[in-house]
């Protein structure tokens, strides 16, 4: 019997994808970048220690600043790797004229979409994975439990899916492999930039035509940005109890007034930015596996025909 | 086995195909034939499930193609004129991850991709790389890999294209091998020679239009009364089918370096006008004679507007 859970594409992609050496010599310069940075990171904290005439203490603060700048690194590769994994699944399916063989065996699109996007989505979870024992290291000065690098992980696994969404939607949508990758980074960098801007903008305008606000407002446009979901969940992590119940989103707003009521407003922002993303992730999905394939559209024009 | 009514695609104000019919019976070789940019790739994309038809009525297998276009991918084996292979993937790893694609058991597909490699004789590449197969053995792959969830209808666009002469071969005995198995074939080639061995039946395509189909012999039959001559000249070949297409009674021509194959309609008398203008306009033709009907001829002939070039 043919079992649900097994994916053709997905099997044959991670098999050919971690066979050879490329895969193995990527986890490694992945790794060793993220070292490199993280030592150069401590080696500075120590001397600007030095240089204030503080004397050098393994204390929680480097702990947590060692854990900060891996996150934020961590975050950014994935961002920079994610799009260069996913934007090329469906495209180049078709530029190596290998799409027509796929799409004229049983496999539903889902199941080519998911394959896909999933066996992409493998590599950035290895090397997700392959840091753990970088993000150990903050265990050695404290401050960080592990359950704080539990959720971090999951918030990764999460971007990851949503950027990766994204790549391949540009795939089914964009013939050519280059046209997608560019407009993938250009959407990412909308995201990431362009959206922080708007939404401040936005922010600063409602609050300036309010001289007293009592309401708590933040734009739709944060909620798409994982990286203001990351500040929020790194903030919370970092100050603990001395941020309150509201992040970085909440100090920003408590300063402009305004007090979140009610539990959809007090939940932490990060998590309503995952959901967020992770929806919209699956929206994109959805429409790349409609546009696969040419029969649904020709079915539905039937159905409009007979209805006619 | 294939039903095809009225088939139209187009794009934009392009028609590549046009209120195309075609029926082809199970078990059957049929060739599809037609010059480039005639319309057979699209009709077999949409065969294949592929290409949306903009209108018309396709079934195979008795099952409507744009009511269970599901059900007809389990019937259909498709090869295309170009396709890729991945890189990193072994020869049997490449049938077995097809095999999966449609769902069939592990060891169940095991058994059969071994099966398919002995009938298109690549048991002994069966751990090699796909990439570093030659274009022979990737045809023959590929031909087995449509096999592998024993179809019923077999689209094979240019199945020997760019292949020497023994691959060739090696694919005509594959086919016939198929036949033997019972398996209906639709295939489109511009050998037409090889043709014309092996296929039941023919249709020739041009515009998007079947202009003419039956077996091999009922087309020669039907286009009784066109003549067809070989030529050659010495020099001037482009001055003589300049020439050539300036004269009513010519049809079609072919043009295979300084020979020239023409079909036409009249008496022999008219032919010897013809011969007398060429040589009057200092065309100098060194042999001239009449030959047999054939799948060429007919094909030059019914695709009259074109100057084809074999």
């Amino acid at each position: 019997m043919k079992k649900w859970y097994y994916n053709p594409v997905l099997a044959s992609s991670l098999k050919t994808r971690m066979r050879g050496w490329r895969t193995a010599a990527s986890v490694t310069a992945y790794l060793g970048v993220m070292l490199f940075i993280a030592y150069i990171f401590f080696r500075i904290y120590i001397q600007s220690q030095g240089a204030y005439g503080l004397s050098f203490n393994a204390n929680q603060s480097v702990g947590l600043q060692v854990y900060l700048t891996l996150a934020i690194l961590q975050f950014a590769l994935i961002l920079l790797i994610t799009p260069a994994q996913t934007a090329g699944v469906i495209s180049s399916e078709r530029e190596m004229q290998t799409l027509d063989l796929l799409l004229c065996t049983k496999m539903s699109s889902v199941t080519i979409i998911l394959g896909k996007l999933l066996s992409s989505l493998g590599f950035i979870l290895l090397l997700i994975v392959a840091s753990i024992p970088l993000f150990s290291l903050v265990f050695l000065f404290g401050g960080i439990a592990v359950e704080d690098i539990a959720m971090l992980f999951l918030f990764y696994i999460i971007t990851a899916f949503a950027v990766g969404s994204i790549g391949v939607f540009y795939s089914t949508l964009f013939k050519r492999t280059v046209v997608s990758t560019v407009v993938t980074y250009v959407t990412i960098f909308f995201l990431g930039i362009v959206s922080v801007a708007l939404g401040v903008y936005m922010m600063s305008m409602h609050y300036s035509q309010t001289p007293q606000p009592v309401d708590y407002y933040i734009p739709f446009i944060l909620y798409i940005n994982p990286a203001v979901g990351l500040a929020d969940l790194l903030s919370r992590q970092a100050v603990g109890q001395y941020a309150g119940n509201y992040g970085i989103i909440g100090l920003v707003i408590g300063g402009m007034g305004g007090t979140p009521q009610g539990w959809l407003q007090q939940l932490p922002f990060w998590v309503k930015n995952t959901v967020v993303i992770s929806t919209i992730a699956t929206i994109l999905l959805v429409i790349s596996t409609w546009s696969l394939r040419p029969y649904k559209k020709i079915r539905q024009k039937n159905k409009k025909e007979l209805a006619g | 086995m294939l039903v095809i009514r009225d088939l139209v695609k187009k794009y934009g104000n392009f028609t590549a195909v046009d209120h195309l019919n075609m029926h082809v019976e199970r078990g059957q070789i049929y060739g599809f034939i037609g010059p480039n940019g005639a319309g057979k790739t699209t009709t077999m994309r949409i065969v294949a499930t592929l290409l949306a038809p903009t209108s018309g009525y396709v079934e195979v297998d008795g099952v409507d193609l744009q009511k269970d276009p599901i059900k007809v991918r389990e019937k259909i084996g498709y090869m295309p004129d170009f396709f890729g292979v991945y890189d990193n993937l072994k020869v049997m790893e490449y049938l077995d991850f097809y095999g999966s694609a449609y769902g069939i058991e592990y060891a169940q597909r095991r058994r059969i991709a071994d099966d398919l490699l002995e009938l298109v004789d690549l048991s002994d590449k069966k751990d090699a790389y796909v990439d570093t197969l030659s274009r022979g053995m990737k045809q023959r792959l590929c031909l087995a890999r449509c096999l592998i969830h024993n179809p019923q209808l077999l689209i094979l666009d240019e199945p020997a294209s760019g292949m020497d002469p023994r691959a060739r071969a090696e694919i005509k005995g594959i086919l016939k091998e198929l036949k033997r198995m019972g398996k209906t074939i639709l295939i489109s080639s511009h050998i037409l020679a090889e043709l014309s061995e092996i296929c039941d039946c023919v249709g020739i395509i041009d515009r998007g239009k079947v202009v003419i189909q039956g077996s091999v012999d009922q087309i020669v039959q039907r286009m009784a009364g066109e003549t067809v001559v070989r030529f050659r000249v010495l020099r001037d070949v482009d001055r003589a089918v300049k020439l050539l297409k300036e004269q009513p009674m010519v049809t079609g021509i072919v043009q295979e370096d300084l020979v020239l194959e023409i079909a036409c309609k009249g008496t022999d008398e008219e032919l010897w006008n013809l011969l007398r203008t060429l040589v009057n306009n200092e065309i100098p033709v060194i042999s001239f004679n009449k030959v047999d009907g054939n799948l060429e001829h007919i094909f030059m002939e019914v695709t009259s507007d074109e100057e084809v070039v074999l």
